[in-house]
């Protein structure tokens, strides 16, 4: 690891105009816990890093919109999403979620923004603030945008964030009425990054699924949707026969790639359980209010 | 507890808690890693990146370039020091950086000097070298033919007493092929009622202790000063002595607290490399290697195994051949020990009168392979009590019925001819089928949810003859020091070792001080390894204490106390010197008696001082639509002699348990034409606290080793041996399939009920 510079800006407009020069030496650093070991590994030699933990008391905030959403800002640690009441309430999924994703020293220090950045395809919040509807809120050096998570990426560790621009935070749409569950799997030990992600979010309406999202990480080389798994549910009952179905077009339409936790082929018959389940969870976890 | 009566001071047998405890975990103890020098060094290695070739060139002008850098070194330069930089403990086969030739994938090629770790580290990825690639050989059976030869010219070392014999095949790649034979197998075969054959492999682990290796020398007059994380400080300085042509007290090893070490750290890693860099810039130089690094290192043997049995209608072995292939990599390190020491225990715990043996250490293109914890020997219960369950369920017969009928008990011959006493092979068996509640009907599951449970039973013998040496100094006010190259890496030696000597003086273990392996300072040990501290330091403690006891009686009775009065130390010393001055030394050496086999049949009528016995029984759940499973129970039990420390005792079972259970159910090094797919801690996973069995039960087995020191034995490995067949077992018990590979996958579990279920819709 070589020698590099670390700042801290006190604004938005700072950290952007530090990434403005366009050098693929700077980069911003969050909490730092994705960025340290692709530093020690040699896969990335930074000559300056912009430290958006400065950014902490302005862009932590974790609240409820006026319509009944969620907005968190880049700099919130996990933690404090974790031990959120906005969040327990309004999104539980994501509190539950998160007593699995990693451990209490990482979930400390890493943030909202890296989380969502990173890119790495077995990460835990892509699918689960994708299947809830969220939008990633970005800013850049031509002014704000905003995209929606299940489209944000488009390969292993890419994503739709254009050079010079940062991640604010995230938006999620009110989820009253939507029942949501996220259930990872890992096939060798315990806190092994996933070998298969799904996160469901589903709406009944008087007794047929009204409105379904299902998004597949681990597995896939990217976060994906599975369009395909959600019209197998749309109008069914919510019963075992519909989620069977949909498990079957989850696995016809999901790429499934081979890695050292598993064959592809494997990771298609994992995906095809726990659709199932995750499908499942979702009903009996009930809709939030 | 029954030990007491023969323990009346009460120091052994005694849960002391750990002398080093509070140091460690207030992070005071102090570790190689943590040392720094004036004026030190730090190294970088630059690594091969072709699993076999001749070396064409290396350019490290851009790497020398760098600022900061203080020199470069390849394979070549260090000729200047030492004309031929070979090592190892059975081959001088390893050089401390490639010669002419790179065996492996990660092999050190050249080395970078610099004051700043990271500066040494930038410029090591400047290096380049090129190569003429050379065929590859990377399966230990395809090694018996292959025409690619590792090593063109064989350099057996001579060192040890067991292996005098070794000298390799020239022009194949068999460092070691180790037999025995006893009766007539063929016959037994010949007239059995049923033969079975099958083949299990197991695969290459690493030992990843949680400190990675480090080694630091250092110039030291005339002399050399090595600071190293080692499991054998004895060997590392006998072997520097070598390699340098210099008088043994010319070489001083130091070595503190370990943070593990699990064989990884033994006989001599990286201090060739750093003693002929030291002397070569006349500075201070260390070696940290990464966890990463440590996978091109030293591993743990993956190994293929043939087993055939002869039985009888009624369940009873009576031939039995195994064939036993060893992956030992690049280089021999203690492989071929494991092949012979491991390969006579291949039949497994029981009585069979004819039996052949043949077990081959062989070289190949991977990182090399030397001793874990076990030594070879999970490698073998892998399969011969998967075997044995086989052979049961066959029969109809009950697996716990199965190896009733068959264990070696009290008095027979092993296969070796040597006579089996205390073995408590039998105690194991019953304990665990008694903990397993065994005849009790058995809950299956439901659902897609299945119950099964296994067991599994071995033995391992002792590495013999290995020697040590204990010095034990009584201080003018009474209290006592205890000089000794064992090396607490975590095992609690220390305590246990200080609980003999005090309970030969008389004294609270708490108040003897341990004094940490220092070669000018504390005695030859042959290494701390294969569970032998226990029996042979133990003794050579408890023979120093005793002696050093007899000169303190004989001091008593000189100054006119009567024979057997009591009296306190201290009072002597002032009453012969006037003052408190003067010192009692006690010297013990140990060393078992032992009769090497026969070279042609393996034969020998005393082939082990002990034998360590352990066993595991399992149940668990399989999740039939994924493949998962869950260890619900995890019962371990050992004849370990009488406990010195119970307390220690448990945790070793349960530590080696638990480290075998990583190695049966993920731990895997995979490899693509000899190149570490998944060589880091975030793809190459070890068994974390929410993997661990929610009922663990170690259990002490009823017994004494009545040549041991207190009647004790060691039980370092004793909890790995079960394990993967244990849980083999229940997994077919639980789903009717059964696994020949390790590790135990959900993945092929999943394949395993598919490929079933298709062969039923066949049938
Ligand atoms: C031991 C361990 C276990 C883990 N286990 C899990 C797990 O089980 N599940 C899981 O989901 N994750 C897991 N992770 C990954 C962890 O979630 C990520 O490392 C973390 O979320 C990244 O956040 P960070 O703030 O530390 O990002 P950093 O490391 O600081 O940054 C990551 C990347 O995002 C970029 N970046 C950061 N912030 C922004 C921003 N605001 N705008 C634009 N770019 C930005 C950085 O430049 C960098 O490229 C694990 C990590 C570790 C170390």
């Amino acid at each position: 690891m070589r020698n590099f510079d670390i700042v801290h800006p006190s604004s938005w407009a700072e950290a952007l105009g530090l990434l403005s020069g366009g050098d693929e030496g700077t980069r911003a650093f969050s909490g730092g816990t994705a960025l340290m070991l692709m530093m020690k590994s040699g896969f990335y030699a930074p000559t300056r890093l912009i430290h958006l933990g400065a950014l902490e008391a302005r862009c932590s905030f974790i609240e409820a919109t006026a319509d009944g959403g969620l907005l968190i800002g880049a700099a919130a640690t996990l933690s404090s999403v974790e031990a959120s009441p906005v969040v327990q309430r309004s999104a539980p999924v994501i509190a539950q979620a998160m007593k699995k994703l990693a451990n209490v020293r990482v979930r400390n220090v890493a943030r909202v923004g890296g989380a969502l950045a990173h890119g790495d395809p077995h990460m835990d919040l892509p699918p689960i603030l994708a299947a809830l509807g969220g939008e990633v809120l970005l800013c850049g050096p031509d002014g704000e945008r905003t995209c929606p998570v299940e489209s944000f990426y488009t390969g292993y560790l890419e994503t739709r964030l254009s050079q010079g621009e940062l991640i604010t935070g995230v938006r999620l749409p009110p989820q009253a009425g939507w029942r949501s569950a996220y259930v990872k799997c890992t096939t060798r030990a315990a806190d092994d990054w996933p070998t298969v992600g799904v996160a469901v979010s589903l709406r009944v309406v008087s007794g047929a699924i009204a409105d379904a999202r299902i998004m597949v990480g681990a597995a896939t080389e990217r976060l994906t949707r599975l369009t395909s798994a959600e019209a197998a549910l749309r109008l069914g009952a919510p019963d075992a026969a519909t989620f069977a179905r949909a498990a079957d077009a989850a696995a016809q339409e999901a790429v499934t790639v081979d890695s050292a936790s598993g064959s592809a082929g494997y990771k298609t018959e994992l995906l095809r359980v726990y659709v199932r389940r995750t499908l499942a969870e979702a009903l009996l976890n009930g809709a939030v209010q | 507890m029954k030990h007491h009566d023969i323990m009346p001071a009460g120091q052994v047998g005694r849960s002391v808690p750990r002398l080093e405890g509070r140091q460690k975990v207030t992070g005071r103890a102090a570790y190689t890693h943590n040392l720094v020098l004036p004026g030190m060094l730090h190294a970088k290695v630059f690594r091969s990146t072709i699993p076999h070739g001749r070396i064409l060139s290396i350019d490290t002008s851009a790497a020398a370039a760098v600022e900061g850098v203080h020199r470069v070194v390849t394979g070549e330069d260090l000729r200047a020091i030492v004309a031929e930089p070979y090592f190892g403990p059975a081959f001088h086969d390893q050089p401390a950086l490639a010669l002419d030739k790179v065996r492996h994938i990660g092999e050190p090629v050249a080395v970078v000097l610099a004051e700043d770790p990271y500066i040494a580290a930038e410029a090591a990825r400047l290096i380049v070298a090129t190569y003429e690639e050379l065929d590859a050989v990377f399966d230990e059976v395809e090694a018996m033919t292959s025409s690619a030869i590792v090593h063109d010219v064989l350099k057996p070392a001579g060192t040890f007493p067991d292996l005098k014999h070794l000298v390799g095949k020239r022009d194949t790649n068999i460092a070691l092929d180790y037999q025995l034979r006893r009766g007539d197998v063929d016959a037994a075969f010949a007239s059995a009622d049923h033969v079975y054959e099958h083949e299990f492999k197991s695969q290459q682990v690493m030992h990843t202790p949680l400190e990675p290796m480090v080694s630091l020398a250092a110039p030291d007059g005339d002399g050399l000063l090595i600071h190293t994380a080692s499991q054998s400080p004895s060997f590392v300085r006998i072997e520097i002595a070598r390699l340098l042509g210099w008088p043994e007290n010319r070489v001083r090893v130091k070595v503190p607290y370990l943070g593990g070490g699990f064989g990884a750290k033994l006989y001599i890693k990286l201090e060739a490399l750093v003693a002929i860099l030291a002397l070569m810039v006349k500075r201070p130089v260390k070696l940290s290697l990464t966890m990463e690094e440590q996978f091109f290192t030293i591993t743990k043997h993956a190994c293929t195994f043939r087993i055939k049995s002869a039985v009888s209608s009624e369940g009873r072995v009576t031939g039995r051949r195994c064939e036993v292939y060893w992956n030992g990599g690049a280089y021999a390190d203690i492989g071929p020990r494991v092949t012979q020491k491991s390969g006579f225990t291949a039949p497994g715990p029981y009585d069979i009168e004819n039996v052949s043996i043949d077990s081959y250490a062989l070289y190949t293109n991977r990182p090399p392979a030397g001793a874990l914890r076990g030594f070879g020997i999970p490698q073998l219960v892998w399969a011969y009590e998967s075997h044995s369950d086989m052979i049961a369920r066959d029969l109809g017969l009950d697996p716990v019925e199965f190896r009733r009928k068959n264990i070696l008990r009290e008095g027979r011959p092993h296969a070796t001819g040597t006579l089996m006493h205390d073995a408590e092979i039998e105690g194991v068996l019953e304990k665990i089928a008694e903990r397993m509640n065994w005849s009790a009907p058995f809950d299956r599951g439901e659902g897609h949810i299945k119950r099964g449970r296994g067991i599994a039973i071995a033995f391992k013998a002792s590495i013999s003859p290995t020697t040590s040496v204990a010095i034990v100094t009584i201080a003018a006010d009474g209290c006592a020091s205890l000089a000794i190259s064992t090396v607490d890496m975590g095992q609690a030696s220390d305590t246990a070792m200080a609980q003999i000597l005090a309970e030969v003086l008389g004294l609270a273990t708490e108040d003897i001080k341990v004094i940490h392996p220092d070669t000018d300072v504390t005695p030859y040990d042959m290494a701390t390894l294969g569970s032998r501290s226990t029996f042979h330091m133990g003794h050579a403690v408890r023979l120093a204490g005793e002696h050093a006891r007899r000169q303190l009686d004989e001091l008593a009775v000189s100054l006119g106390y009567a024979p057997g009065a009591a009296y306190a130390p201290r009072d002597l010393f002032k009453k012969k010197y006037g003052m408190q001055a003067g010192n009692i030394v006690g010297v013990g050496s140990y060393i078992p008696d032992y009769t090497s086999p026969a070279p042609k049949t393996g034969l020998s009528d005393n082939i082990t001082p002990f034998w360590m016995i352990g066993g595991t029984g399992v149940e668990i759940e399989i999740d039939t639509q994924t493949g998962a499973i869950k260890v619900l129970k995890l019962i371990n039990a050992a004849d370990l002699g009488l406990p010195l420390n119970p307390k220690i005792v448990e945790t070793q079972l349960s530590g080696a348990a638990l480290m075998q259970y990583g190695f049966t159910l993920f731990e895997n090094m995979l490899f693509d034409e000899g190149q570490l797919t998944n060589g880091s801690l975030a793809d190459y996973k070890i068994p974390g606290l929410n993997d661990i069995p929610p009922v663990i039960e170690n259990h002490i087995v009823d017994a004494r080793q009545t040549t041991g020191p207190f009647g004790a034995k060691g039980v370092g490995e004793s909890a790995t041996f079960g394990v993967s067949p244990a849980i083999a077992n229940a997994i077919h018990d639980a789903v009717g399939v059964r696994l020949t590979e390790l590790p135990l996958t959900p993945e092929s579990i999943f394949n395993a009920l598919r490929a079933a279920k298709s062969q039923a819709g066949k049938a």
